[in-house]
C-alpha cells in the first residue's frame, strides 16, 4: 500500500448488528469511529459515543445576542441618536421594537445554526470525502451499513482494525486509502467558476428583462400599485403643462425666506436690528450654523484663518477686526443673505432665524477673542 | 387495583363531592350577596376554562388522527378523558345564556341609540346568538361522541375501520373547531365589550385553547405515570408533548403580541380602550402575568432537548400554562366588572364548585376503558416509536 490508510470500513446488512459492533469496537479504542448508513439507525449515535451537540446552546446564545443587539440598536437610533416622535408615542416604544427584535433573533439563530453546523461542526469546505472513493460506497447509498474505524495519526493499525470488524460480524472489510487529490482549486477551475457565475447572471438578467418587456406582467395587488394620485416628478395628462407636480404660485414666499428689503449689506445695517433674543438655545444654534457653513472659510474662531482658505489662496474676511466690531448686526445679516466678494449668498441654506442666530454667534466670537476683565467674573 | 387504592380513591371522591357541594352553596351566596354580575362573570370564566381545555383535548385527539401521528397513541386516552369536560361544559354554557341580559351591553336598552351596536345587530341579536350557541353545542357533542366514544368502543371491538373513519372525519372537525372557537371568542368574550373589535381574537382564544389542551394532557400523562400506570409510556413519548408545548407557547405569544401591537400602533379610540382597561392601574400586574406564565416560563423550561424528558420540568411548564390560561380568561372577562381586579371569597367559592365538577367529571371518565387505546391497531407502532 503506497498511501496511508484513511479508514477501515466494515460492511453490515443489519442495523442491529452494526449498533452492537459499534459498541464492542469502540471499547478497543482503535481509532475514530464513524458510520455511513443509507437511513438513520436508532441508537447508533449513542453506540458510537457521539455526545449531545453543542449547536443548540450556541443557537440559543446567538439568538439572545440578536434580541439584545436589536433592542440596543433600536433604542439608540430612536431614542438617542435621532429622537423623533412618531404617532404621539414615547421615543422608547418597546412595542414597536419587538418585530425587529424577533426578526433579528431568528436571523442570528438560523444563520448560526446553518453556518456553525456546516463550517464549525462538519468542518466544511471539504472537497470529496475519502469514503466516496471506496468500493463500498455503492452499497452504502443503497442497502449496506458501513462501520468505519478512521485514522487518528501515524499509529493507526489497519490490521487490528480489520480483525476487530471481522470478529464483530462484518460481511466484508475494505481499507480505504487517502485518495490522490490534486489541488482543489486551480486557476482554470477558478476562471470556470467565475465564468459560470457571470454567464448565469447574464442569462438571468436577459431572461428577466425580456419577460418584463415582452410578456404582459400581471402585477399583484393592483389596487395598491395604481392609485389615482399624482406623483412628484411624474408626468400627468390632467394639467395643461403636462407636469404632475404643481409649481408654486408666482410670488409665493416660503416661511423664513422673505425676500430682502435692501440691496447692499450697508443698507441692511441701517434698517435691520436682530429680532432674536440671545438665549442659550439661540447661541447653540448659532454655533451649529457657524460650524456647518462659515467655519470652513472664516476659521473656527472667525479670524479668517482656516485650512481650506490657505489651500486655495483665498482671503476670507477676519470677523474679529475693529471694523467688524463696529458694524451693526444688520450688516452681518445682509452679508449672509447677499454674499460679499467671493462669498456666495447663504439665503437658500439658512432661514431667517438661523441667519440671526449666526449673527449672535459672531458677536460671541468677537467678545470671546477680546474679553474684558468683567467677563471673567 | 388493590383495596388500598380503592379506599383512597373513594376518599378522594368524597372530598371532591364535598368541595363541589360547598362551592354550590357558596355560589348561591355569591348570587345573593355579591350580585348577579359578579356571579355570572365567575360562571363565564370557569365555564370557558373547562370548555376550552376540553375542546383543546378533543382537538389534540383529532389532530393525531389527521396527521397520522404514532407517538401520541399510547397517551391518547388522556386527552380523550379530559375531553369529557366538553359534555360537562356544554350545559354550563347553556345555563350561561341567562348571563346575556346581565353582562352583555348589546342587550341593554341603551344599545338602540349606539350607532356602532346598531350596525352590529345582524350578528348581535338574541335569536341568532341562541342559534349559534345550540349549533356549536350540538357539533361539539357529536364530535365528542364520535372520537371519544368511538375510541372506547374500539377497545372491545378492535375494529380497525374506526381508525380509518376517524382519520377521514378529522379534517371536518378541524373546520368545525376553528369556526366554533371563533364564535365562542366573539360571542362570549369580546361580546362583553361589543364596541371593541379584533380580527385576531378568535385565533387568540384558539392558541390558548390548544396550548392549555397540551398542558392538560402533559399533566394527565405525568400524573398517571406517577401513580404507576401507563408504565409503557417513556420519556421519548412525552418529550414530544414538550416540543408541541414549546411550539404553541411561541404561537400563543406571537398571536397575543400581534393583536396587542397592532391595536397599540393604530391607536384607534374604540379599539385601544379595551387594552386600556386591561393594562392600566391595578390590572397591570395581571397583564404582566400573561407573558410570564404562558410564554417566558414554559419557553425557557422547554427550549432544551434534555429538560423535555424530565417529568418535573414538563410538569412545571404545564402547570404554568394551565394557570396562565385561567389568568388569561380572568383578564379577558373580569375587567367588565370594574377597574379593580376582584378576587375574594366569591371567586374562591366558584372555583370550588367548578374545579370540583371538573375533577369529578374527569374521574368518571377515568373509570371508562383502559388507560391506553388497546383496540387501536396502531398502538404497537406508537409503543415502538423511537425519537
Amino acid at each position: 500500500m503506497s498511501s496511508p490508510a484513511f479508514a477501515v470500513l466494515g460492511l453490515y446488512a443489519n442495523p442491529q448488528k452494526i449498533v452492537d459492533a459499534a459498541k464492542e469496537i469502540r471499547a478497543r479504542k482503535l481509532g475514530h469511529m464513524e458510520a455511513y448508513t443509507p437511513y438513520p439507525v436508532h441508537g447508533l449515535d449513542h453506540a458510537l459515543g457521539i455526545g449531545k451537540s453543542r449547536l443548540g446552546a450556541l443557537v440559543l446564545g446567538m439568538g439572545i445576542l440578536g434580541t439584545a443587539l436589536a433592542l440596543l440598536f433600536e433604542w439608540w437610533t430612536s431614542a438617542v441618536d435621532y429622537p423623533l416622535i412618531t404617532g404621539g408615542k414615547p421615543l422608547f416604544s418597546w412595542q414597536a421594537f419587538v418585530p425587529v427584535m424577533f426578526e433579528v433573533t431568528v436571523l442570528f439563530a438560523t444563520f448560526t445554526a446553518g453556518l456553525a453546523m456546516l463550517f464549525a461542526f462538519n468542518k466544511l469546505p471539504f472537497f470529496g470525502h475519502p469514503v466516496l472513493h471506496s468500493q463500498a460506497i455503492k452499497g452504502i447509498t443503497r442497502d449496506k451499513l458501513a462501520l468505519s474505524i478512521e485514522s487518528t495519526g501515524a499509529a493507526f493499525d489497519t490490521e487490528s482494525a480489520r480483525q476487530a470488524l471481522l470478529e464483530n460480524g462484518a460481511e466484508s472489510v475494505e481499507v480505504v486509502p487517502f485518495p490522490d487529490w490534486g489541488r482543489p482549486l486551480t486557476l482554470v477551475g477558478l476562471l470556470q467558476i467565475i465564468g459560470a457565475i457571470v454567464a448565469a447572471c447574464l442569462a438571468a438578467g436577459v431572461g428577466i428583462y425580456s419577460v418584463q418587456k415582452m410578456l404582459p406582467v400581471v402585477q399583484p395587488m393592483l389596487h395598491m400599485h395604481d392609485q389615482p394620485k399624482l406623483n412628484a416628478f411624474r408626468s400627468s395628462k390632467f394639467f395643461a403643462d403636462g407636469r404632475g407636480m404643481r409649481p408654486a404660485v408666482a410670488g409665493t414666499v416660503a416661511r423664513g425666506h422673505l425676500p430682502p428689503a435692501f440691496t447692499t449689506p450697508e443698507e441692511a445695517g441701517t434698517i435691520l436690528t436682530n429680532p432674536l433674543a440671545l438665549t442659550q438655545k439661540v447661541a447653540e444654534r448659532g454655533r451649529k450654523v457657524f460650524d456647518d457653513h462659515c467655519m470652513v472659510c472664516h476659521g473656527s474662531v472667525g479670524d479668517g484663518v482656516a485650512m481650506l482658505s490657505r489651500a486655495y489662496g483665498a482671503k476670507p474676511g477676519n470677523l474679529l477686526t475693529n471694523e467688524m466690531h463696529a458694524r451693526p448686526d444688520g450688516y452681518i445679516y445682509g452679508v449672509v443673505m447677499l454674499g460679499k466678494n467671493a462669498m456666495p449668498s447663504y439665503a437658500p441654506d439658512l432661514d431667517e432665524s438661523d441667519r440671526w442666530a449666526v449673527v449672535h454667534y459672531v458677536r460671541i466670537l468677537q467678545r470671546s477673542q477680546n474679553a474684558k476683565d468683567e467677563d471673567l467674573r | 387495583m388493590t383495596s388500598d387504592t380503592v379506599r383512597s380513591s373513594a376518599v378522594n371522591r368524597n372530598i371532591l363531592v364535598a368541595l363541589t357541594l360547598l362551592g354550590a352553596v357558596g355560589a348561591a351566596g355569591v348570587y345573593v350577596s355579591a350580585g348577579p354580575a359578579r356571579f355570572w362573570a365567575n360562571w363565564l370564566v370557569w365555564t370557558l376554562f373547562l370548555l376550552t381545555i376540553g375542546l383543546g383535548s378533543l382537538f389534540l385527539v383529532a389532530l393525531e388522527r389527521l396527521v397520522g401521528a404514532h407517538w401520541s397513541i399510547p397517551m391518547r386516552r388522556v386527552p380523550e378523558r379530559i375531553a369529557s369536560l366538553v359534555p360537562l361544559a356544554v350545559p354550563l354554557l347553556l345555563i350561561a345564556f341567562l348571563a346575556v341580559p346581565v353582562l352583555f351591553p348589546w342587550t341593554f336598552p341603551e344599545a338602540a341609540h349606539n350607532p356602532i351596536l346598531v350596525a352590529k345587530t345582524p350578528w348581535l341579536n338574541l335569536p341568532f346568538f341562541a342559534i349559534r350557541l345550540v349549533v356549536c353545542s350540538v357539533l361539539w357533542l357529536l364530535y365528542y361522541a364520535f372520537f371519544v366514544r368511538g375510541s372506547l368502543r374500539q377497545d372491545e371491538s378492535k375494529d380497525a375501520n374506526f381508525t380509518v373513519r376517524a382519520r377521514r372525519n378529522a379534517p371536518f372537525f378541524m373546520v368545525v373547531f376553528f369556526f366554533t372557537v371563533t364564535i365562542v371568542a366573539f360571542d362570549w368574550i369580546s361580546g362583553l365589550e361589543p364596541e371593541w373589535y379584533s380580527d385576531m381574537f378568535g385565533v387568540y382564544l384558539f392558541a390558548g385553547t390548544f396550548l392549555s389542551g397540551i398542558a392538560a394532557m402533559a399533566l394527565g400523562v405525568l400524573g398517571l405515570i406517577r401513580r404507576g400506570r401507563l408504565t409503557e409510556v417513556k420519556s421519548k413519548h412525552f418529550y414530544n408533548l414538550g416540543t408541541l408545548g414549546l411550539a404553541f407557547t411561541v404561537f400563543y405569544a406571537y398571536i397575543g403580541f400581534a393583536q396587542y401591537m397592532l391595536i397599540w400602533y393604530a391607536n384607534l379610540p374604540e379599539e385601544v380602550v379595551w387594552f386600556k382597561h386591561r393594562i392600566e392601574g391595578a390590572w397591570y400586574p395581571v397583564a404582566l402575568l400573561l407573558p410570564l406564565l404562558n410564554f417566558l416560563i414554559p419557553f425557557f423550561l422547554l427550549i432544551g432537548g434534555e429538560p423535555k424528558k424530565r417529568p418535573w420540568v414538563l410538569r412545571i411548564a404545564a402547570l404554568s400554562i394551565v394557570l396562565g390560561h385561567f389568568v388569561d380568561l380572568y383578564w379577558l372577562i373580569f375587567p367588565v366588572l370594574g377597574p379593580e381586579p376582584r378576587l375574594g371569597w366569591p371567586e374562591l367559592a366558584m372555583a370550588c364548585l367548578f374545579l370540583g365538577l371538573g375533577f369529578l367529571q374527569i374521574r368518571r371518565a377515568m373509570g371508562r376503558g383502559a388507560d391506553m387505546p388497546v383496540g387501536d391497531p396502531l398502538l404497537v407502532k406508537g409503543l415502538e416509536w423511537q425519537l
